[in-house]
């Protein structure tokens, strides 16, 4: 499957894999203790012991790296695939029921995508997630789910509306006709002729999302609403925002790494849709 | 004998954007159990929308359905979705013009075959596998067990073809439509394919409602045929008695124009002038008229109907070839 992938694409598989790894392994590696202070502070890259330097805190900064992707993917993940799920069926029920509930389906999508997401995500978290007295602070755990409810309600409507396209297109296909005409219920066509089809560039399309998430999760850290007290890449953004003059690679190393994961994001899911592609034109 | 499938006054009209559309004009004809008809006629003159308003497969918001079909003497037209969905793929089966396009890219042919039985005749896994070789058999595939692990690009359009018919066939219908079969293919498969499906016919006993505009492929295939003009039926007959007594100046000018290996070389091939009627016109007169080299004032104010010559020869024609009136 890699073989016929150019080099950079390549590159972005390695790479997502490497940060896939570091999420699911990250307690497990000989990392030191991502919220230990250390005695050198604001140190530069390849310090030793510490690979990627340190923060003005001490906190090393490779080790926070590989602790944080377990947020920062875990919310982009599940916000995504939860996304995709709710927005593939309703795209799908209005790709193939069309009239009225295509209708329905089609303004409630257009409404949602029209919500500034950043502002929807303020919201939420303002209303469902924030303590009202000062001094005392919510739950990560509650935070992360009110953050991934927000991004869901964001990847909704992007998904849907591709997935119902793609539906609308392949529920006029002859072969749909004639499953139909061999008296097939919808429900089984739905199962063995449009989902089979549809599926790939549902994918395409999740794996541009999954970068996009991944930035609105640093946005929303930066604007002091993300993961809390927990550690993720956005969280480290947020700490070490006034510390560029004295400590840069605090800023630096997250910066890299959401962006290579934005970038590697984008890269697979264009190739995904490339191969799409090129197998639709074989047709 | 009854009548396996009775078809009278059956009228489509579809809503477009330039306004009503009047595709198929109070066609009735009858099927005999195993019995084999032709249905031809030029692009547009509703053979499609016939053969599959007939099925009940129109299902578009816009189409506009009167008339009766009944179906060993049970109105389908009347019928739910559901009760409509029990009849087709066991009692009335489709074939479709493109086996490029009416099978799924991303799915077995195994599978797709093995469906059918699986889900209409509820086969456990195994058995619908089985009845799946079965049936590529039946359409004379070899190496059947290869060919069900195989996806529809690894195959060439005529045994596409026939894995569409092993579709078709899978559950046993009464009735069988074939929507211009072998338009697709190129001349040797087509006439293969043919054979097949002639030969599947007695071997199954099922009546053939064959579509087509090539005359020459209804004429060895079909007990019957009837041609369609500009949505209507215009001359039925069977076979024998339509190519040796032709009525209808139109099945006239279709025979003319068909290629002849005796033509001379450089003259140019008969064809017939014109275009036919816009559909969205109200028709005055004969259908045919404005291209008829015999229509008169008459042919263009009033519509023929259609006029019984015996011997089950039907036409509508006020001044039918080699009748002196």
């Amino acid at each position: 499957m890699l073989r016929n992938l150019g080099l950079f694409s390549k590159i972005s598989f390695g790479w997502l894999t490497l940060m896939l790894f570091f999420a699911i392994a990250g307690p497990l590696l000989p990392i030191p203790d991502p919220t230990a202070f250390s005695d050198v502070s604001g140190a530069g890259l390849f310090t030793p012991g510490h690979l990627l330097g340190t923060d003005l805190n001490g906190y090393d900064l490779f080790a926070n790296i590989v602790i944080g992707s377990r947020n920062s993917l875990f919310i982009a993940i599940i916000s995504v695939g939860l996304g995709g799920l709710i927005g593939g069926i309703l795209g799908i029920a209005a790709g193939y029921l069309r009239g009225k509930t295509d209708y329905v389906l089609t303004v409630f999508f257009n409404i949602f995508l029209s919500i500034p997401n950043l502002i929807l995500s303020l919201v939420l978290i303002a209303v469902l997630a924030t303590s009202s007295d000062p001094t005392q602070t919510v739950a990560d755990g509650r935070r992360i789910v009110v953050i991934i409810i927000s991004l869901t309600i964001v990847i909704v409507p992007i998904l849907g509306r591709i997935t119902r396209g793609s539906t609308l297109a392949w529920s006029n296909t002859e072969f749909v006709v004639a499953a139909k005409s061999m008296g097939m219920k919808d429900l089984m066509i739905i199962k063995r002729h449009i989902i089979p089809n549809v599926l790939p560039s549902i994918y395409a399309v999740a794996f541009l999302a999954v970068g996009i998430v991944i930035v609105v999760e640093g946005a929303l850290s930066l604007l002091g609403i993300g993961v809390g007290q927990g550690i993720s890449w956005g969280s480290m953004l947020a700490r070490s925002q006034g510390d560029l003059e004295y400590a840069p690679t605090s800023l630096f190393v997250p910066l890299t790494f959401l962006a290579f994961t934005v970038i590697a994001c984008n890269q697979v899911g264009d190739s995904l849709r490339q191969r799409l592609d090129s197998r639709e034109s074989k047709l | 004998m009854s009548e396996l499938l009775q078809v009278n006054n059956l009228d489509v009209r579809f809503d477009t954007a330039r306004g009503l559309l009047h595709a198929v004009k109070d066609v009735s004809f009858t099927l005999q159990p195993g019995e084999s008809l032709g249905i031809v006629g030029e692009s547009g003159s509703g053979k499609t929308v016939l053969s599959r308003a007939t099925m009940g497969l129109l299902t578009m918001s816009t189409a506009k359905k009167s008339g009766s079909v009944k179906l060993n003497d049970l109105e389908i037209t009347q019928l739910s979705r559901s009760d409509l969905r029990a009849k087709w793929g066991t009692e009335m089966a489709i074939i479709f013009q493109d086996p490029m396009t009416a099978l799924n890219p991303v799915r077995r042919i195994g599978d797709q075959i093995a469906e059918g039985p699986r889900i209409r005749l509820g086969m456990s896994k195994k058995d619908a596998k089985q009845r799946a070789i079965e049936l590529l058999k039946m359409v004379q595939i070899a190496e059947p067990e290869k060919v069900l692990k195989k996806f529809p690009l690894q195959l060439s359009g005529g045994m596409r073809q026939r894995v569409m018919i092993a579709i078709a066939i899978a559950c046993n219908p009464k009735i069988l439509f074939a929507d211009e079969p072998t338009t697709a293919l190129d001349v040797t498969v087509q006439a293969q394919i043919l054979e097949l499906i002639s030969s599947l016919r007695t071997q199954l006993n099922m009546a053939l409602i064959l579509v087509t505009h090539d005359l020459g492929v209804v004429a060895g295939h079909t007990d019957k045929i009837a041609v369609m003009y500009a949505g209507e039926i215009v001359e039925i007959a069977p076979t024998k008695e339509l190519f040796s007594n032709v009525r209808m100046p139109y099945t006239e000018a279709l025979l003319n124009s068909i290629p002849r290996i005796s033509n001379e070389s450089g003259v140019r091939l008969p064809v017939i002038e014109g275009r036919l009627p816009d559909p969205t016109l109200p028709q005055t007169g004969c259908g045919f008229s404005a291209r008829c080299k015999y229509a008169t004032e008459k042919c263009h104010t009033e519509r023929p109907p259609l006029v019984d010559g015996g011997s089950g020869h039907m036409y509508r024609c006020f001044f039918p070839l080699g009748v002196n009136k």
